[in-house]
C-alpha cells in the first residue's frame, strides 16, 4: 500500500530534487540550463503537502524547502495527487505568478525534466552506455538516498520504522563515489546529499554496477553482506530500520 | 607482535561461496552473516567442521573457544557423553514413531518436577511454536484478542512474532500486538484501557536481553507487581525463556524472579542441541491448551526427549546456574581488566550467565566492532551485537585462555587507534 501524500513529498524532494545533481553531472542537463542569462526561481505548493522552490541559473540547480517569497513562477497545486499527476506528465501545471516567465516552463523546465525522466527511467539499451550507467545510478542514489527520509517521515509503515532509529547519521554511500547522510533526531529523517562528518552508522556498496542492480531490484541486499560487497559498520540497527524504509522506496518510485 | 596469530579463513569462504549458489544468502538467520554481525565478513569462520566441549573447529582447521554455544543450544558442552550416551540408547529403540516413545512422559514429569510453575508439558521443536502456542493458548482461554509485549522483544520469527515493516509481513499479521517499554505498570495499564480491556496476555522476557543494547535486569519487585496487575485485568502472563531458561535457575526464570509465569516457553537449554522445545504452564491453562489444534511431524520423536531427560538431570547434578554465574563473572572481569589495560572501557551487563557486552569509548559500537573481530579471528568466538552463554565444559583454563586473546585483541586495536592514548 502506497498513499499519495507520501508519494507527493518523494516526488517534490526526491524526484524534483534530483534535478540539482542531474544539472551538476550530466552534460545534456548543463546545455539546457547553459541559456539561462538569469536565475529563476519555481515554486511548487502543494495543498496538504510539499512545498519547495527550485531555482535554476547557468551553473545549476538548488532546492530550497518552502515557497520562497521571490519566486519568479508559483504553481499552487490543489492536492498531492494532483501534484503527482502533474510530476507523471498527466496534468498540466497552471502558474498563478510568473505568467512573463512561463517560456522558462514551457521550454527549460520541460526540457529538464524530460532529461531527468530520460535518465531515470532508461532503456536497456541506453543503459550499455557505460557513462550513462553511472549518471543514471547517480541520479537514482540520490534520489533513493532522499525518498527514504520522506518515506520515513510520511509513510505509516515507514514512520513506524522510523521510529525505531535512534538519534544520529546514517551514511549510506557507493564506495569512493557518491555519499549521502540520514540524519535522525527524534525520530524524524531529513537527508543530506554529502558524507557525515561522524556517522553512527555506515552502508557501503562496493560498486556502481552493485548499487544499480540494487536499486533495480534485481539482487537481495543480505546477499551482498554476506559475500563482503555491502560493507555495514556500527549500530547496524540503525542500518536495519533504514532498509526496511528503503524496501518500501521501490514500491513508491516503481 | 601478536600472541595469537590471525587465522586463515579461505575455505570458509570458498565454502560460503558454495552455499550461496544453492542456499538463500549462503547461511540465513542469527548464525548467518547479516544477522550474525560478521563486520568484516573475511574475519568469520562460516562453516564448521567439528565441535567438542566449549570448542569448534572451522573447515580451515581453525579453533574457536565459543561463548555463543549455538546461540544457546549447547548448555553441557558440544558432544555432552551421558546426553549423546541416552540419546543414542534411545535412537536404536525408536525415533520418529507412530505410538510416541514412552520417554515422552518420563520428560514431561522431569520438566513437572523441575519447573517450579509447570503442572505439565506440551512439546514441539523450536522456540517460535512454544511463543506461538502460548499466545493462542492466552486468546483461548480468555477469549480476547490482544497481546502486550514489551519493547525490544524478540519471541521468534513467526509472522505474528514480527514487526509490520520486515518483509513479508502484513499489517493484519501484526494488529493484535501492543508495544510498551520495559519497567513500566503504567504503560500497561494505559494499553489496557485504549484497548477496552481486550487484551489476553503479556509476553515477555525474564529480563531486557534485546539485541544491539545494553541489557538490563528485572527485579523481584518489577516481576511481582507485574504478576498482581496480570491477575487483577483476568491477563495470562507468558514468560519467554527460551533464551534465559536453564541458565539462571533449573525451576524455571520466573522463579528466578520470584513469581509464576501462567505459561513459559523453553527451548534452547533443553536438551544440549537435540530439537526439541517445550510450553510448561500452570494446571488452571491446561484444559484450555487440551483443546488447541496444535502438531507437527517431528515433534513427539523419542531422541529429543532421552537427551532432553539427561540434560536436565545433569544440570541439576552440576548446579549449572551458580556454575554459570561464577564462570560468566570470571570471564567478564577478565575482560574489563584486560580492556581497561588498553584504555577500554568495557561495559558487561545483563545476567553473568548470558552476559553482553559493549565498549563505551565511542558511540556506534565500531571500537567494539573491530574488537570482537580481532577476538573472533584468533579463535575467541563473541558476537557484537547479542548476549553470550556460558556452557558448563568450560573450564578455568578456558577463561584464561579467553581473557589472553581478549587482551591480544584490545592491543591490537589500541595500535590502529592511537587517537584513544590521549
Amino acid at each position: 500500500m502506497t498513499d499519495a501524500r507520501t508519494l507527493a513529498y518523494i516526488n517534490m524532494y526526491a524526484v524534483l530534487g534530483t534535478l540539482e545533481n542531474l544539472c551538476e553531472l550530466d552534460d545534456k542537463a548543463k546545455e539546457i540550463i547553459s541559456t539561462l542569462e538569469n536565475p529563476v526561481s519555481l515554486a511548487f505548493d502543494v495543498k496538504d503537502g510539499p512545498s519547495a522552490t527550485l531555482t535554476f541559473s547557468k551553473n545549476g540547480c538548488r532546492m530550497e524547502d518552502g515557497v520562497n517569497s521571490k519566486c519568479d513562477i508559483k504553481i499552487p497545486v490543489s492536492s498531492c495527487d494532483k501534484f503527482n499527476k502533474i510530476i507523471d506528465g498527466v496534468v498540466t501545471p497552471i502558474p498563478t505568478k510568473g505568467l512573463t516567465k512561463i517560456n522558462f516552463l514551457l521550454k527549460t523546465f520541460t526540457a529538464l525534466t524530460d532529461r531527468l525522466t530520460e535518465v531515470m527511467r532508461p532503456s536497456a539499451e541506453a543503459l550499455k552506455d557505460p557513462d550513462f550507467f553511472r549518471l543514471n545510478t547517480l541520479c537514482t542514489f540520490y534520489t533513493v538516498s532522499v525518498a527514504i527520509s520522506q518515506i520515513g517521515n510520511q509513510d505509516a509503515i515507514g514512520k513506524f520504522s522510523a521510529s525505531n532509529i535512534v538519534d544520529g547519521d546514517i551514511q549510506i554511500g557507493i564506495k569512493d563515489t557518491v555519499y549521502a547522510t540520514i540524519r535522525v533526531k527524534n525520530n524524524r529523517l531529513i537527508t543530506i546529499k554529502q558524507a557525515s562528518p561522524k556517522p553512527r552508522a555506515i552502508m557501503e556498496f562496493c560498486d556502481i554496477p552493485l548499487a544499480n542492480a540494487l536499486f533495480a531490484g534485481t539482487v537481495n541486499s543480505i546477499d551482498h553482506v554476506g559475500n563482503g560487497n555491502i560493507t555495514i559498520r556500527g549500530l547496524i540497527s540503525m542500518v536495519d530500520n533504514v532498509n526496511r524504509i528503503l524496501d518500501r522506496v521501490a514500491l513508491y518510485l516503481a | 607482535m601478536s600472541k595469537f596469530p590471525l587465522y586463515n579463513t579461505t575455505k570458509s569462504r570458498e565454502m560460503f561461496d558454495r552455499a550461496t549458489k544453492v542456499i538463500p544468502s549462503g547461511i540465513y538467520g542469527h548464525l548467518g552473516p547479516a544477522e550474525g554481525q560478521w563486520i568484516p565478513v573475511n574475519r568469520w569462520p562460516s562453516f564448521s567442521e567439528k565441535a567438542q566441549g566449549s570448542y569448534f573447529w572451522d573447515v580451515d582447521g581453525n579453533r574457536y573457544i565459543d561463548y555463543m554455544c549455538a546461540y544457546g543450544p549447547n548448555v553441557l558442552g558440544y558432544n555432552d557423553p551421558d546426553v549423546d550416551a541416552a540419546a543414542l540408547k534411545q535412537l536404536k529403540l525408536g525415533n520418529c514413531t507412530t505410538a510416541p516413545a514412552k520417554v515422552m512422559v518420563e520428560c514431561a514429569e522431569t520438566l513437572v518436577d523441575t519447573v517450579a510453575s509447570a503442572d505439565w508439558a506440551f512439546f514441539c521443536k523450536n522456540g517460535s511454536d512454544t511463543t506461538t502456542l502460548a499466545t493462542m493458548a492466552a486468546r483461548a482461554h480468555t477469549h480476547k484478542k490482544k497481546i502486550i509485549f514489551l519493547k525490544y522483544y524478540y519471541h521468534g520469527d513467526f509472522p505474528w512474532a514480527q514487526k509490520i515493516d520486515y518483509p513479508g509481513i502484513t499489517p493484519e499479521d501484526v494488529a493484535n500486538n501492543i508495544i510498551c517499554p520495559w519497567f513500566d505498570l503504567d504503560a500497561l495499564q494505559k494499553a489496557y484501557d485504549d484497548n477496552n480491556g481486550d487484551i489476553a496476555g503479556l509476553i515477555a522476557q525474564p529480563y531486557d536481553h534485546g539485541n544491539f543494547k545494553d541489557n538490563e535486569v528485572a527485579s523481584k519487585e518489577y516481576w511481582q507487581s507485574v504478576r498482581k496487575w496480570c491477575d487483577d485485568h483476568g491477563v495470562v502472563l507468558i514468560i519467554d525463556d527460551v533464551r534465559a531458561g536453564f541458565r539462571l535457575d533449573l525451576a524455571g526464570s520466573d522463579h528466578y524472579y520470584g513469581f509464576k509465569a501462567d505459561l513459559i516457553c523453553f527451548c534452547k537449554a533443553l536438551a544440549n542441541g537435540y530439537n526439541m522445545s517445550a510450553l510448561c504452564g500452570g494446571e488452571h491453562m491446561k484444559a484450555t491448551v487440551s483443546g488447541i489444534t496444535y502438531t507437527g511431524s517431528y515433534w513427539l520423536s523419542g531422541v529429543p526427549f532421552a537427551a532432553c531427560v539427561a540434560c536436565i538431570n545433569k544440570m541439576k547434578a552440576l548446579d549449572t546456574p551458580t556454575m554459570f554465574r561464577r564462570l560468566g563473572t570470571m570471564v567478564t572481569e577478565g575482560f574489563k581488566k584486560a580492556g581497561a589495560e588498553h584504555g577500554f572501557d568495557l561495559k558487561v551487563s545483563g545476567e553473568p550467565a548470558l552476559f553482553y557486552l559493549r565498549i563505551a569509548n565511542d558511540d556506534n559500537l565500531m571500537l567494539h566492532q573491530e574488537w570482537v573481530a580481532e577476538c573472533v579471528n584468533r579463535g575467541l568466538f563473541i558476537t557484537s551485537h547479542h548476549n553470550h552463554f556460558i556452557n558448563a565444559s568450560l573450564t578455568e583454563d578456558d577463561i584464561k585462555l579467553s581473557i589472553d586473546i581478549a587482551e591480544d585483541a584490545f592491543a591490537a586495536v589500541a595500535k590502529n587507534h592511537p587517537e584513544l592514548k590521549g
